[in-house]
């Protein structure tokens, strides 16, 4: 009787519900109206393409045939027989740990630091801490940089200096590619999280920091603990989806970099392995099995990382 | 508000960009309202929790010009008929006591001057807001170290500047001087007028790039500027939940739905168009995202005014609220630019003769160690213009990003 009567009161809620829903929708018609150019754009190039991928990954597609569904098998392959596919989420997996955090904590220390200066010296340092991620392709003259012959200009570094007797080959070398790739991908990690921090700290009202002075935050550290970091979450958390996002795409740079494919796989990452198969070998079912992967981690990834911020300050 | 704490007078309130309205402000003891002529609800209100600080207000005496700006930095401008004798306390709030300082500083300056102490003029600091808690030593610490990395993080731009300027026998010097002795040009009149005679002439690149960046800024604005204004200002079913969809996109960058795009484009038979590149664009979350958590700082009363007004829709959309948000359309442009400029294209683009800049750019530094003056002039030229609208553009994009958190 009890759990009927729930029921049926659930169901006229529900009902309610939608009758409300109903009648708000009718009164902002106009609404959709407006919202639909970008929502058809946007379901066109982003939700169909993260459905058919998630699709695609249970067959094998080589675009030629028809796809055939195949259930799980990429997924057994990519797994248990796909040994540079396990060298490319090692890859990515060092190079989303070293710099995912290591760069989304810099670019809030920076931001923080750069906070404190005077305004002219402030704009000063933005750009200079965010040209990097912003000149797209200047990561390319790393290959200068870092060449591999004795007119690189770190190998002439060191052969001055005598630390080396015969250039290193920085970029072809698999000791050290992913070394070079790291300090590269650092170098372009103030992104816009890291502008997202700047205007944050601009934001926060001073008179938080005053009634901290009197209730006896003594220095920089605790004032950054219990005032700056809670009234900054919602900047944080979308510090730490852009850090994420940019750390487990990684693409460009190997491929520009260390060459592609590189030597012994060494400088592989998911998605560059991601392209090979889908670009190269025209295996379109087992490249979107990689990136349902790849989609899955980043979710959970935010998931957890949305958790732990949820704690700061605390 | 009881009548014995406030003060009004007559006069214009003014929002950046948009006409002014004639009516009355009041100001009470915890907020301020702006009543426009003849309505009892208010136009404008505020708390002075949500208040930042007020500019144009003179001390000691009447004042007829205030602005006022909030946290969100929206700004209100009154020009009053009436000169208004703000009173003020310790805490900013207006009460019956006439004390007419704003700033704490003043206030103790005044104090000050009433006990007749010499009073010092306020040093300027080079660290103009120093905070009480901080020790020397940390400052001088955390600045070298700034320093320092500031260094590193410019050295490679300026590497690469200076490569773009070396002649040919400085680019193979040992050691490599990261800035040449005699700077020219030639690598850069090499691109445009050696290269020209080739197959496809690098200015070909040029122009397609800056079509592409173009037209897909511009169109992304319109779009995602609509979706965004209904998704900040009005309430409807499907909306909260389309936001937080978007909102999850933004972490799925080109390279993951690469695969699936190109099946998609080539269905709707546009790969090896310029649609391919900018059609995605339009649609790109990280812009919607941005403009629709700035929208939500604009007041509601200007949308419902206008509506009452008679207003449709669109015109409300069209000059009322996108005039009223371009810092929010600069951060829009300067992502948006960033991306299509920085696109290589190669997987949806066959032709040689619509490939990007970044495509050229590959090709040259394939190219070889010959060709390092050459792609270091091509690299500049890249890297020059997101940099460049980003400097000018750079405060009213903080003023975009100041709103870009996300409440979970």
């Amino acid at each position: 009787m009890q759990s009927q009567s729930l029921g049926r009161r659930y169901i006229t809620m529900k009902r309610e519900k939608m009758a409300h829903a109903w009648t708000l929708a009718k009164r902002n018609k106009g609404c959709y109206l407006f919202l639909a150019p970008y929502a058809i754009l946007f379901f066109t190039f982003f939700i169909l393409p993260i459905a058919t991928s998630i699709f695609y990954s249970f067959t094998y597609y080589n675009i030629l045939e028809a796809p055939r569904f195949i259930g799980v098998q990429n997924y057994i392959n990519l797994i248990l027989q796909d040994e540079v596919f396990l060298t490319a989420i090692k890859n990515t997996f060092v190079i989303a740990v070293i710099t995912g955090p290591i760069g989304y904590i810099l670019s809030f220390l920076f931001a923080w630091v750069i906070n404190e200066l005077p305004k002219w010296l402030r704009a000063v340092a933005v750009v200079i801490f965010y040209a990097p991620s912003i000149a797209g392709a200047a990561f390319s003259v790393f290959s200068i940089i870092f060449r591999g012959d004795a007119y690189g200009w770190f190998n002439s570094i060191l052969l001055e200096l005598g630390i080396i007797n015969a250039p290193v080959l920085w970029l072809t070398d698999p000791r050290y590619m992913m070394t070079v790739l790291i300090i590269v991908i650092l170098w372009m990690s103030m992104g816009t999280g890291f502008l997202s921090f700047v205007a944050g700290f601009q934001g926060i009202d001073r008179s938080m920091y005053e009634a901290g002075y009197v209730d006896g935050v003594r220095n920089r550290w605790q004032e950054l603990y219990h005032i700056t970091l809670p009234s900054m979450k919602p900047m944080l958390l979308f510090g730490a989806v852009m850090s994420i996002t940019s750390a487990f795409n990684v693409c460009d740079v190997p491929r520009a970099l260390c060459g592609y494919p590189s030597t012994d796989y060494a400088a592989r990452t998911v998605v560059t392995h991601l392209f090979d198969y889908g670009f190269s070998r025209f295996e379109m079912g087992y490249a979107s099995a990689i990136a349902t992967v790849l989609f899955v981690v980043m979710i959970l990834c935010k998931k957890a990382i949305a958790g732990l911020l949820g704690r700061v300050g605390t | 508000m009881s009548e014995m704490d406030t003060v009004r007078s007559t006069g214009t309130l003014q929002l950046p960009g948009s006409k002014k309205y004639h009516g009355e402000l009041v100001a009470g003891e915890t907020g301020a309202a702006f009543y426009l002529k003849g309505k009892q609800e208010p136009f404008v209100e505020w708390n002075y929790v949500r208040m930042h600080r007020m500019d144009n207000v003179r001390l000691g005496g009447t004042t007829s010009r205030i602005t006022v700006i909030l946290k969100d930095e929206t700004r209100y401008i009154f020009e009053l008929n009436k000169g208004l004798k703000l009173y003020s306390h310790m805490d900013k709030h207006w009460t019956d006591k006439p004390v007419t300082v704003i700033t704490k500083a003043e206030e103790l300056r005044r104090l000050a001057e009433l006990r007749g102490e010499r009073i010092e003029k306020p040093k300027k600091h080079l660290i103009s807001r120093r905070h009480p808690n901080r020790s020397v030593a940390g400052d001088i610490l955390i600045y070298l170290i700034l320093l320092l990395f500031g260094i590193a993080m410019v050295f490679p731009l300026v590497f690469l500047v200076g490569s773009s300027l070396k002649p040919l026998d400085e680019l193979f010097r040992f050691p490599p001087p990261v800035w040449p002795s005699h700077p020219t040009f030639d690598n850069f009149s090499d691109l445009f007028v050696t290269m020209g005679q080739s197959w496809i002439p690098f200015s070909r690149y040029l122009m397609n790039t800056v079509f592409i960046t173009a037209v897909g800024t511009f169109g992304h604005l319109i779009i995602a500027g609509m979706a965004a204004f209904v998704l900040a200002k009005f309430d409807f079913p499907g909306g909260k939940f389309f936001f937080g969809v978007v909102t999850t996109c933004l972490m799925f960058s080109g390279y993951v739905t690469g695969i699936p795009n190109y099946l998609i484009m080539s269905r709707l038979g546009m790969v090896d168009t310029y649609w391919a590149l900018i059609l995605p664009a339009f649609a790109a979350p990280i812009g919607l995202f941005l403009m629709k958590q700035f929208m939500e700082g604009l007041p509601t009363a200007l949308i419902e005014a206008a509506t009452i007004d008679g207003a449709g829709r669109f015109r409300i959309f069209w000059s009322i609220v996108m005039p009223n948000v371009k810092p929010a359309w600069l951060t829009m442009i300067i992502f948006s630019v960033q991306g299509l400029w920085n696109t290589s294209a190669s997987t949806v683009i066959y032709s040689e003769a619509k490939k990007t800049l970044v495509y050229a750019l590959n090709q040259i530094q394939a190219g070889g160690i010959a060709r390092t003056g050459q792609s270091a002039a091509a690299n500049v030229i890249i890297v020059s213009v997101p940099i460049l609208i980003f400097v000018l553009s750079q405060s009213r994009i903080l003023e975009t990003m100041a709103s870009s958190g996300i409440k979970d």
